[in-house]
């Protein structure tokens, strides 16, 4: 029986089989692990375009003290086998995907590696490493071409090892206790050959978040326009899983395969099945928008927590979705200081008994944002419009946080109906 | 957008912190090296160097152009400060530091420079000041083409950074959104399938009674009867997995009309109501058109309430089903729920007042009642009735 069979989404999400009793919720959505982060490619094309800047700067030096070297066919041939490397890392960064193979990764290091090392030699005579080095330098920089396409922490260990590489043979070879003034020029050569690749690789890891970041907010964003109840996005996946698995089951009684009265172990599997198709007819129907987007994003759903015991927050219309979703998202999404740990709680309804009611009078719904390690002057300014969309608020501040109360008016669902 | 480009700029500022921190730790490492600068020299720019440190790590969080001019600022008093005390005896050292701070640490604002509208002239007023500065100023200290060199390699590499990103991010956003269209199309597609599906269950739909019979191994039931239903519901099934919307007046033999619409219906809409308000939400499926001697349907109807009382007393949830069927000569309900369920001999029936209550009374009106649990999954009770 196909029961839980493997599906899989737009997003590439492996819908995970819910097992036994308690399917009845969406697993949270674990977002959307692409193989091809968006914007690498450019992002790699930049990359490369600092790194052939950087090994520019290195050859001008290079011919600069062409005349310095004891053989400078050395580190002529070191200077070859590190452009070969950049066009290398170049060409199978852009043309490999995303994901370069291991062997072409093992292929650039061994290259960038013995071009490193041909180059100390070069140099060796010398005794001045920090002032005469140059494609071991400038190594530094040629690692860059593969950091959108390798994990960060690849680059990070290349990167460390050069450091290393290059601070050792600076203590072997140069006598800085005897020259005091040679240390600054040993300092800044390996600066130059590390920070590079290390902020890069910061900044795509940032880059990333943020696309992440973005991807999530839209997809949230989406639930924005469901209907005062919805099913999430997996429901009716899930459903037709359930209904497939109940139709081969009835099926198989109906036409006397499965002999009557049923084994026990095929009488769980219609238990489970019963079991799963009530509370997926039943319960998800009262889930709002707002559970579905909170559920839905790893963002939210990590901090956020929402209390809507009357099914609320779906009679708000599509403005005041947007607004208090932006709200909700721009007060989690501030993160001034990593460590903090911040929560939001969001409590929509109970109503407030309006003595005028009557047909075309709005009702009022309270929504109250309560939150921890939210500093008042932390909450982007933003946030305030967005809250404005929303209805009349005022913000408050208790134990050091936030907690806004907002007077959402809403249309009656009875005079909509009616 | 708005929320992408704010994310951005953050982004940008962490690197410029990053990288300005970076290279100005350098430079210091160079200039406070032994033999660099003299003592005077030193003693003057640590408190700048703490200031420039200082505005470069607020830069990380403040988008206030102010700290790019504390940056600026400080930078170049230090280079001020060690070219005018240290003219007589320039050193390789302090030459290689200020060439790392004015190419490279301050450099770093050009990350940061690289988006807005206004902030790319005030780069490069910036990149032109601080480029004539650092040349002339350390005309003496090192060749001129080395200082030129490298003023431009770290600026350019620092604005190709920045604007690199800038011009990224539309082109992500862009694909974000179209994914995000993808996304609220299937979205919709999802909710109007688990509609679909769900409205046709809720009109007419026995599989759940029927599965339930089956998880209790349908033990109890005709097994020919129970064939013919489990084909009908398979049907069903089938209609809905090809796309179809299925509305049959009738399935099988059992008459498919909205019960609220009849007379036993309206009397169960009370009954539904009753222990709405006692707090067991009561749902109910199949036909409701039942005409039934008066003494009869009271026993039918104390037998389901009593029923429906033992699920919201015991069962552990707040719900039950009852899917009430008819044929030529009986009226069957069948009261369904979820809850923890028991083994059928460890309870005393009695306890449950199901002996009394519910067997006791069908049986004065030729009915009968059978009782289906285990543990763990839930509890069928069906009622028959002789029409």
């Amino acid at each position: 029986m196909k029961l839980y069979e493997l599906a899989e989404n737009t997003l590439g999400v492996v819908i995970t089989p819910k097992g036994g009793t308690n399917g009845d919720r969406p697993a949270p959505n674990v977002g959307p692990q692409r193989r091809n982060p968006l914007g690498s490619s450019f992002l790699g094309l930049g990359a490369a375009f600092v790194s052939a800047l950087g090994a520019l700067y290195g050859l001008g030096w290079f011919v600069a003290q062409w005349d310095l070297y004891s053989s400078p066919l050395v580190a002529l041939v070191s200077w070859v086998l590190l452009l070969l490397a950049l066009v290398v890392g170049a060409v199978a960064a852009r043309f490999s995907g995303e994901r370069m193979p291991t062997w072409i990764l093992v292929v650039f290091l061994a290259i960038v590696a013995v071009s490193v090392a041909l180059d100390l030699y070069a140099i060796w005579d010398l005794h001045n490493v920090g002032a005469y080095a140059t494609s071991a330098t400038a190594a530094g920089l040629v690692i860059l071409v593969i950091v959108t396409s390798r994990p960060g922490i690849e680059v990070l260990i290349a990167d460390v090892l050069l450091g290393i590489a290059l601070v050792v043979v600076i203590v072997v070879n140069v006598d800085i206790a005897g020259q005091p003034g040679i240390l600054p020029q040993q300092i800044t050569s390996v600066a130059f050959a590390t920070i590079p690749a290390t902020i890069a690789v910061l900044l795509i890891g940032g880059f990333r978040r943020m696309v992440q970041l973005e991807l999530d907010r839209v997809l949230v964003q989406s639930t924005v326009n469901a209907p005062r109840f919805a099913v999430g996005m997996l429901a009716s996946e899930e459903l037709a899983r359930l209904d497939l698995a109940a139709e081969e089951l009835l099926d198989s009684v109906a036409t006397g395969r499965t002999p009557l009265p049923l084994r026990p172990r095929t009488a769980s599997v219609a238990a489970s099945l019963a079991t799963e198709l009530r509370l997926h007819l039943i319960e998800g129907r009262r889930e709002t928008w707002l559970y579905h987007a909170i559920t839905e994003s790893e963002m939210l759903g990590k901090s956020v927590s929402l209390v809507d015991k009357g099914s609320l927050a779906g009679l708000l219309d599509d403005r005041q979705r947007d607004g208090l979703l932006s709200a909700i998202w721009m007060l989690v999404s501030e993160k001034a200081k990593p460590s903090a740990q911040r929560t939001v709680e969001v409590q929509v309804g109970p109503i407030i008994p309006n003595p005028a009611t009557g047909p075309g009078q709005k009702l009022a719904v309270p929504i109250v944002i309560s939150t921890t390690g939210i500093t008042r002057n932390r909450v982007d300014p933003s946030t305030w419009d967005a809250l404005r969309r929303v209805g009349r608020y005022s913000d408050s501040t208790r134990d050091s946080s936030v907690k806004i109360d907002v007077e959402c008016l809403v249309d009656n669902p009875a005079d909509v109906q009616a | 957008m708005d929320q992408i480009l704010k994310e951005r700029d953050r982004l940008l500022q962490r690197t410029a912190r990053a990288f300005g921190l970076a290279f100005t730790a350098v430079a210091f490492a160079c200039l406070a090296a032994p033999g660099s600068v003299g003592p005077t020299t030193l003693v003057l720019i640590v408190p700048l160097f703490a200031i420039l440190a200082f505005a470069q790590y607020r830069l990380g969080v403040s988008r206030a152009l102010a700290w790019i001019v504390v940056i600026l600022a400080s930078g170049t008093a230090i280079l001020f400060v060690v070219v005018t005390l240290e003219t007589d005896t320039p050193t390789a050292g302090a030459a290689a530091g200020l060439g790392m701070l004015m190419s490279f640490s301050l450099a770093s604002v050009a990350v940061v420079l690289a988006s807005g509208r206004y902030r790319i002239p005030v780069l490069a007023v910036v990149v032109l000041t601080l480029g004539v500065l650092a040349v002339v100023l350390l005309e003496p200290w090192r060749p001129l083409v080395h200082s030129i060199t490298l003023f431009a390699v770290g600026w350019s590499s620092m604005t190709l950074v920045g604007a690199w990103v800038v011009a990224a991010v539309p082109q992500v956003a862009r694909r974000i959104a179209s994914i995000g269209r993808a996304h609220r199309a299937e979205r919709h597609a999802s909710e109007l399938e688990a509609q679909r599906r769900q409205n046709a269950r809720l009109l007419h739909d026995t599989v759940l009674a029927t599965l339930t019979l089956l998880a209790h191994s349908g033990v109890g039931v005709a097994p020919a009867a129970l064939q013919q239903q489990a084909a009908e519901d398979a049907r069903l099934l089938r209609q809905l997995r090809l796309g179809a919307t299925p509305t049959p007046d009738r399935s099988g033999q059992y008459n498919l009309e909205p019960v609220e619409e009849t007379v036993l219906g309206t009397t169960l809409e009370s009954v539904k109501q009753r222990f709405g308000r006692m707090g067991l939400e009561v749902s109910w499926h199949g036909t409701g058109q039942v005409l039934l001697p008066s003494d009869v349907l009271d026993a039918f109807l104390l037998a389901l309430a009593e029923c429906l009382e033992n699920v919201r007393r015991h069962s552990g949830v707040t719900e039950a089903h009852v899917t009430i069927v008819d044929d030529a000569t009986t009226v069957r309900a069948m009261v369904t729920d979820a809850g923890v369920g028991f083994v059928l001999d460890d309870v005393d029936s009695a306890r449950l007042g199901f002996k009394d209550s519910v067997v006791a009374r069908l049986k004065e009106v030729g009915g009968q009642a059978r009782l289906f649990s285990s543990p763990g999954s839930g509890t069928t009770v069906v009622l028959e009735v002789p029409r």
